[in-house]
């Protein structure tokens, strides 16, 4: 009994997302109910509540996010929680946070669609609708955890991707990671500490010095941040813009600063990158999932190798930027790759199958229930 | 830190050329603006505007001192009602926020309009009505009076203009007006409209020179008759303050305590107990809506993990929460659980019919196997399986609400997955 003095406690992924955002320094949540993601909206009030933090109702989705938005204008780490039709109505504001450079984190707990599809069902069928809603196709960081643990941990890292690149970041999970109760042991979480965004140092003057509030020189450089309501002026805008905010129509410093909003993610887009590799050298096949399914593959693995068959795995923690070079990485000499994912048309799958030149690409996808290990089991060569 | 600001004498762009129309009201909306900022004496890097989408969204470049945020069509009131939370509960700057906003986005952000304006968040917001959409091509809008003639109601606008201010009023602002921009005392009311501590709305009627005049006939004089005729009065309307601004009564409820441990409270569960399971098990536990069925699951997982187990719990129920069936999946293992569904149950608990019905619809039972126990309340019907059934009179000896609770603890004695003493503490 070696483990007398541990402590666990039963938590859902919901849960373990709102205890990552408090430790990462979260101060503002403003919530609209959905169902699977309410569970986050809960602990936020009671997390941010009794700190005296702000945490609250909003009227609508869009509300919800665009309040995140203004709270993290004034300086503050900010969150919102939602499912696939409370996203649909983000998106605007997604673009707008993206646009002006605006720190922000949402947790995206899928369920399964399209439209208000099934509130109470999981489902991995938003992964393209999340990653792909800007116009102009730009880059939004996607983490996607498969325990409460990663839940906690990929929550403060959520955090720090947005304030040092200030950018909208999305925690992709879906019912089954948000709302099943597991037993967490509490001395595993890693002792993780958020980064703060880049600030302009603030300091009084008698005029009136402006931030240039999108100032950069190399495209891949990200803006020092000016609170609104600090010393320096901030010119914030969701139009084109030059590097001090102004709006402006395609000039070269406008096009520039377009051509920035991508670069910064891009030019990381290695270090970007997370994923868990389980690699047997002599392996036929490469299983490849994420989130909830990333689990039915794990004991699927497990049950390969008692039955003594030779599998790899890689488990994608990170969806966006695509870890390209992990995925390369991990394709060694397997002939075929499986691609695990709760939806039917293969949305991952679709994103990067032209990474694997030689190798037989196969889907493994089904909706209305999680994929089994059975059901992955059997594709392995 | 001592701050030495001098006011300025202006918070505009020096010399500043307006962007807009000849005879434009906005040109006059900005600069009595620019008047009640001067006249409160407030430090610009304590203001903030917050500008929507169409003309008056030209706004931002006027201003060269203040904080200017331009903002998506509709959405100012809800970025500026976001930024002036944060900055009264988290900071207490004493920012102030003024929404810049015409009578198309404010009626697409009416929403936030009155959310604001319910919040009594400490935001002034300036909608410009200029009856139409000046930016697109003059099109009508829903401030548009009868009979007004737009390329999109060519033979006259048959719907009538809504009276924001009365909307407002019934959202529960405490300040709103209407004005003219023409009225010379229009900086006088903005500035107290800015003045009043929590949620200001000031209409303000312009004309739009460019798209309203031409075949509506329509001048600068003419449009007080105008939003008279339609039953809308001009004045400060309401200037109460007889309920707290937001911020103050969130900080009232919820005091600053920033070293709240966030686990207070809740130490976690200690394992006390070694358990002599070998692998996984899952269980599913099917009763009725209110009868404990998925705290007594909770129960079942508390004593796993103080048997040193590890666990997982997925609950289901109809929608409405209250009625029907309720159910739990609980899976406890020696080992890391990795998939969390349970494809054929090791042991199945039901207690009432509302739970037998749900296992039917499901095909739960047609899973089962000669290794499974199915441990069933009396009053059920057996179900043609190969499970192994016990039967158990729970519900007519210890009543609905513990049948649950009490099914659990004969199958931990039964199946000694764990010692039966660890479900004691949590019992």
């Amino acid at each position: 009994m070696n483990h007398t003095q541990t402590s666990i406690k039963l938590r859902t992924g919901n849960q373990m997302i709102a205890e990552g955002a408090v430790k990462a320094g979260c101060r503002f949540f403003a919530g609209y109910p959905i169902t699977p993601a309410s569970g986050i909206y809960k602990s936020m009030i009671e997390l941010l509540q009794r700190k005296g933090d702000l945490a609250i109702s909003s009227p609508d989705e869009i509300s919800a996010l665009a309040y995140c938005v203004g709270a993290s204008l004034r300086g503050y780490k900010a969150m919102t929680a939602t499912s696939g039709p409370g996203w649909a109505l983000m998106i605007e504001t997604v673009q707008y946070a993206l646009m002006t450079e605006t720190p922000l984190v949402i947790a995206m707990v899928q369920r399964l669609g399209p439209s208000t599809g099934g509130a109470t069902q999981g489902a991995q069928g938003d992964v393209l609708l999340t990653e792909f809603c800007t116009s102009g196709g730009y880059t939004i960081p996607v983490l996607c955890p498969s325990t409460p643990l990663e839940c906690y941990e990929l929550t403060v890292l959520a955090f720090s991707w947005a304030e040092l690149l200030r950018t909208p970041v999305v925690i992709l999970t879906d019912k089954e990671v948000g709302m099943t109760t597991e037993s967490v042991n509490y001395e595993q979480l890693q002792l993780l500490h958020a980064a703060e965004r880049i600030s302009h140092l603030q300091k009084p003057t008698n005029g009136r010095d402006k931030a240039k509030t999108y100032e950069f020189s190399r495209l891949s450089d990200i803006p020092k941040f000016a609170p609104v309501g600090g010393m320096l002026k901030v010119t914030a805008t969701g139009s084109a813009h030059n590097k001090s905010g102004e709006l402006k129509k395609n000039d070269a410093e406008t096009l520039e600063v377009l051509h920035h909003l991508e670069e910064k993610i891009k030019r990381r887009k290695d270090g970007l990158a997370i994923v868990k590799r389980d690699v047997e050298p002599e392996a036929n096949t490469l299983l490849i999932s994420y989130g909830i399914t990333a689990r039915a593959m794990e004991e699927a693995i497990h049950i390969a190798r008692k039955q003594g068959r030779k599998v790899s795995g890689l488990h994608l923690l990170t969806l966006f930027p695509v870890p390209e070079k992990q995925i390369l990485n991990s394709l060694g000499q397997v002939k075929r790759v499986v691609i695990a994912e709760e939806n039917l048309s293969g949305q991952y799958r679709s994103v990067i199958s032209h990474l694997m030149k030689t190798q037989e690409v196969v889907g493994i996808n089904k909706i209305g229930s999680m994929i089994t290990p059975q059901e992955i089991l059997k594709e392995v060569l | 830190m001592t701050t030495t600001m001098t006011t300025p004498a202006t918070f505009m762009v020096e010399n500043c050329a307006m962007p807009f129309c000849k005879g434009c009201g906005h040109s006059h909306v900005l600069r009595k603006l620019n008047d009640a900022l001067t006249k409160l004496q407030i430090p610009p890097s304590k203001v903030n505007l917050v500008t929507d989408i169409g003309c008056i969204g030209l706004a931002d470049a006027m201003f060269e001192t203040p904080h200017t945020v331009h903002t998506t069509h509709g959405r100012s009131t809800a970025f500026a009602t976001g930024i002036e939370l944060a900055d009264s509960v988290l900071s207490d700057s004493k920012l102030k926020t003024i929404v810049l906003i015409g009578d198309g986005g404010a009626m697409i952000g009416l929403l936030h309009l009155v959310n604001a304006a319910l919040l009594n968040a400490d935001v002034t917001v300036l909608l410009c009505n200029n009856f139409l959409f000046g930016m697109t091509g003059g099109q009508h809008s829903a401030f548009s009076p009868l009979e007004f003639i737009t390329p999109t109601t060519p033979d006259g606008n048959i719907i009538p203009p809504i009276d924001m201010c009365r909307v407002m009023m019934d959202a529960r602002a405490e300040y709103v007006a209407r004005k003219l921009a023409t009225d010379k005392d229009l900086g006088e009311v903005i500035a107290e409209a800015i003045q009043h501590p929590g949620f200001a709305m000031v209409e303000i009627v312009e004309l739009c020179t460019e798209h309203a005049t031409g075949k509506n006939e329509l001048t600068g004089n003419e449009i007080r008759n105008v939003i008279e005729e339609q039953g809308q009065e001009f004045g400060i309307l309401s200037s109460a303050t007889s309920r707290a601004e937001f911020g103050v009564l969130y900080a009232d409820k919820n005091p600053r305590d920033q070293a709240y441990a966030s686990e207070k409270g809740d130490d976690g569960i200690i394992p006390q107990y070694q358990s002599t399971l070998k692998q996984q098990v899952g269980i599913v536990i099917a009763g009725s809506a209110g009868e404990r069925v998925q705290s007594a699951a909770k129960k079942l997982c508390e004593a796993a993990v103080v048997s040193n187990l590890h666990c997982t719990q997925k609950n289901d129920n109809p929608v409405t929460q209250g009625s029907g069936f309720s159910l739990s999946e609980v899976i406890i293992s020696p080992n890391e659980i990795f998939y969390t569904g349970i494809e054929t149950p090791d042991a199945v608990i039901v207690v009432s019919e509302d739970g037998m019905n749900e296992l039917h619809e499901k095909h739960l039972l047609d899973r089962l196997t000669k290794s499974t126990v199915l441990i069933l309340d009396s009053s059920l019907m057996k179900p043609h399986t190969e499970a192994n059934i016990i039967e158990y009179p729970f519900r007519k000896e210890f009543g609905g609400a513990k049948a649950a609770m009490k099914a659990i603890e004969f199958y931990v004695k039964q199946s000694e997955v764990f010692p039966v003493e660890a479900l004691a503490p949590v019992t």
